[in-house]
């Protein structure tokens, strides 16, 4: 009967990524006249992904190569159970096999890589036998033992989201930092070249600030109490880690710009600019953010779809696209993880700030494909 | 011996029989209560939701009166103090009493039917509304304040002539936008876009949409008020369809007019001495020109201070 379950289960994930990527498989539109197509499937803490990424000779000069495609499943391979370890290679699989015959991507303009995430947490768990296993099936099946599948560190992640999020004419003033959902990561490059990186690192990150919050509400679960606890909880994060972490990158001195990314920054720019839908990028400003915070608090209701397409006047505008996406922000963050992850970021944000220099701002909403992005242009000009 | 026996089993069973009789007597008495009881307590839960429908109201009819509440007492201040502005107010205003009587309407429906969603989501608009309305009264406060102080200063007599005549010359300037004068401090003139093809030294203006490669504009600000260590001009390139033009995600982005947000193609910031007269440049490239009218726009504090239209065929 279990055995009879495990398989019923196994066939289902199987069965639903397999109707997901067919259903996902539609014609791309290349942006640039003299360009190639890649693709770059990534196994992540919470799925696979892959992105198809058009890269223009200037791409690395403007910052602008177009994502034609950004698809991802939900395994959860750091689980590390038997469905999520099936899931993740049926995935993977899957992605390769679309990649090669649908889109008609060669071979060698694939790149498959293992993320930071899944590696810290594979050590932590004494599971790395785990990614050897799924590497090497994941070759087995299409007959590729030569074929590269890098573990990506925490530092070349970040480093490579900086060399895929930022264009070249900001690479050497600008820190990233991306914040996620367990922790925060970053850095930049101090010396004027892109060998040479510092890396940030916070343990604090949207879901941990909210989890801590949670853990001190005790009886009183109301939206009042939530954001005492939260004032709290950043109080002591600022002052025994963030002010720390942040002196300490020696980044002020050396960045005109901090551009944030992660769930977060997705979040902020999508239903705080939603005229600029179409941008990958939104500047913003320390009170911008702060009297976001404050209408989270008082009038969350105000952030539904319903009320932003209300506001917005610009006739030229596509209010489907920005419909769709701000429901999306609303059904993946909830007015608590929003208090929490923008509670954060102000935090961070008022490191920069200071009465004889303000640092420019930005929230950057593709980070998610930022890194894979990079990786694959690195390898794809080598 | 074998009588007494039998009659006292008789007994017994009769005694049993008596008790059977009282007890379904019972069962049927409190069953009957029951349904009773259930009944009333139907009739109270139907009271029960009348109260909750009007503990609704009334919850929705506090927080629409506190609303309107935090709003009179500083609007009141700023409609005094407000001429120039008076029309965008009014028509501020006009939308949200319209959502006022509106909201009225709802709650005045008394009927269990009465739509408290719509009710809440509407308070929601007017609360928005409100903060929106109680900003701009900020914002007419402070410029009014400014302008007072402006005032305060050109009435003062001057020993300096020269200052005077300067003076003379900037109450005499006219500015583009004539209903905003009080506000601005900048006037722009000798606006320039230009259509650029080739690159560094061998590019040349062209009037060709198709042969394009950048859109470089240029205008000179003037303010004989103030010294500004960051002053900013807001930059808006329209596109013959509508669109703004935008070089990259990273140079463009949001500001406010007093029509709502708007969407700029670039921004300058600079630093700025009183009286002089600078000249700003800028460049925007993208992909592909349009044939047709293309607006460039200067905005300065959210006021338009200067336009020019640009054609490419």
């Amino acid at each position: 009967m279990k055995s009879y379950m495990k398989r019923l289960i196994l066939l289902t994930h199987v069965f639903l990524i397999n109707i997901f990527l067919v259903s996902g498989q539609t014609s791309y539109v290349q942006k640039y006249a003299n360009s190639s197509v890649f693709a770059g499937i990534e196994v992540g803490s919470k799925g696979v992904k892959m992105s198809l990424v058009e890269m223009d000779k200037n791409a690395q000069q403007n910052g602008a190569f177009n994502i034609m495609k950004d698809t991802s499943v939900n395994t959860d391979f750091i689980s590390f159970t038997q469905p999520s370890y099936q899931a993740t290679l049926a995935a993977l699989n899957k992605f390769y096999d679309v990649a090669i015959t649908d889109y008609k991507i060669p071979s060698d303009h694939i790149f498959t890589a293992i993320s930071s995430g899944v590696n810290i947490q594979a050590e932590k768990e004494n599971k790395i036998n785990w990614i050897d296993q799924l590497i090497s099936a994941f070759r087995f099946n299409f007959n590729e033992p030569e074929r590269k599948v890098s573990i990506v560190s925490v530092r070349d992640e970040a480093r490579l989201s900086h060399l895929g999020i930022i264009p070249d004419a900001r690479r050497y003033n600008t820190f990233l930092i991306d914040i996620g959902s367990g922790n925060t990561k970053g850095g930049y490059f101090p010396n004027d070249n892109t060998k040479d990186f510092r890396l940030f690192q916070l343990s604090w990150g949207t879901k941990s600030v909210s989890n801590a919050v949670e853990k001190r509400l005790e009886a009183d679960i109301t939206m009042d109490n939530f954001n005492r606890q939260l004032t709290r909880v950043l109080t002591t994060a600022e002052n025994t880690e963030i002010a720390y972490a942040i002196n300490e990158s020696g980044s002020y001195p050396m960045s005109d710009n901090v551009a944030f990314s992660g769930g977060i920054a997705w979040a902020l720019a999508t239903i705080m600019f939603p005229e600029l839908i179409e941008n990958s990028v939104v500047p913003v400003t320390y009170e911008e953010v702060l009297n976001f915070s404050e209408k989270l608090l008082k009038h969350h209701n105000n952030l539904s779809d319903y009320y932003i397409l209300k506001t917005i006047t610009d006739k030229t505008l596509d209010k489907e696209m920005i419909g769709k996406e701000v429901k999306r922000v609303n059904q993946v963050f909830d007015q608590k993880s929003l208090m929490a992850g923008t509670g954060l970021l102000l935090k961070i944000m008022r490191q920069f700030e200071s009465v004889y220099e303000r640092k420019k701002f930005y929230l950057v909403k593709n980070g998610a494909v930022g890194w894979i992005s990079a990786y694959v242009n690195q390898n794809s000009t080598k | 011996m074998r009588d007494a026996k039998s009659l006292l089993l008789l007994l017994v069973s009769l005694l049993l029989v008596l008790v059977s009789f009282v007890l379904i007597w019972t069962w049927g008495y409190r069953f009957y209560n029951k349904d009773d009881a259930y009944n009333v307590n139907a009739k109270i839960l139907i009271t029960d939701s009348n109260a909750i429908v009007n503990r609704i109201r009334d919850s929705l009819q506090k927080v629409y009166n506190e609303t309107l509440h935090s709003l009179d007492t500083r609007l009141d201040s700023t409609l005094v103090n407000t001429d120039s502005v008076k029309a965008k107010l009014d028509v501020k205003l006009n939308e949200f009493f319209k959502l006022s009587n509106e909201i009225t309407a709802i709650l005045k429906n008394r009927s269990n039917s009465a739509d408290f969603n719509t009710a809440k989501r509407k308070i929601g608009e007017l609360q928005s509304k409100a903060d929106d309305l109680r900003e701009k009264s900020r914002v007419v406060e402070n410029e009014n304040k400014k302008l007072g102080g402006i005032l305060d200063q050109l009435n003062t007599p001057q020993k300096d002539p020269d200052r005077n005549i300067k003076q003379v010359n900037f109450e005499e300037k006219p500015t583009p936008e004539k209903s905003n004068a009080e506000y601005v401090l900048f006037t722009a003139s000798e606006l320039k876009l230009a259509a650029m093809k080739g690159a560094d030294e061998k590019e040349t203006e062209t009037t060709q949409a198709d042969a394009t490669e950048k859109l470089v504009g240029s205008f000179t600000v003037l303010n004989n008020n103030m010294q500004l260590n960051n002053a900013e001009m807001i930059i808006v390139v329209l596109q013959p369809d509508g669109r703004v033009l935008k070089t990259s995600a990273w140079e463009s982005g949001t500001f406010n007019t007093p029509e709502g947000k708007r969407i700029y193609s670039y921004k300058l910031n600079f630093n700025y001495l009183k009286g002089e007269a600078k000249r700003l440049l800028f460049s925007i490239s993208t992909d592909k020109y349009q044939k047709g009218n293309y607006t460039m726009q200067i905005f300065y504090n959210g006021t338009m201070i200067g336009k020019m239209v640009k054609s490419l065929s």
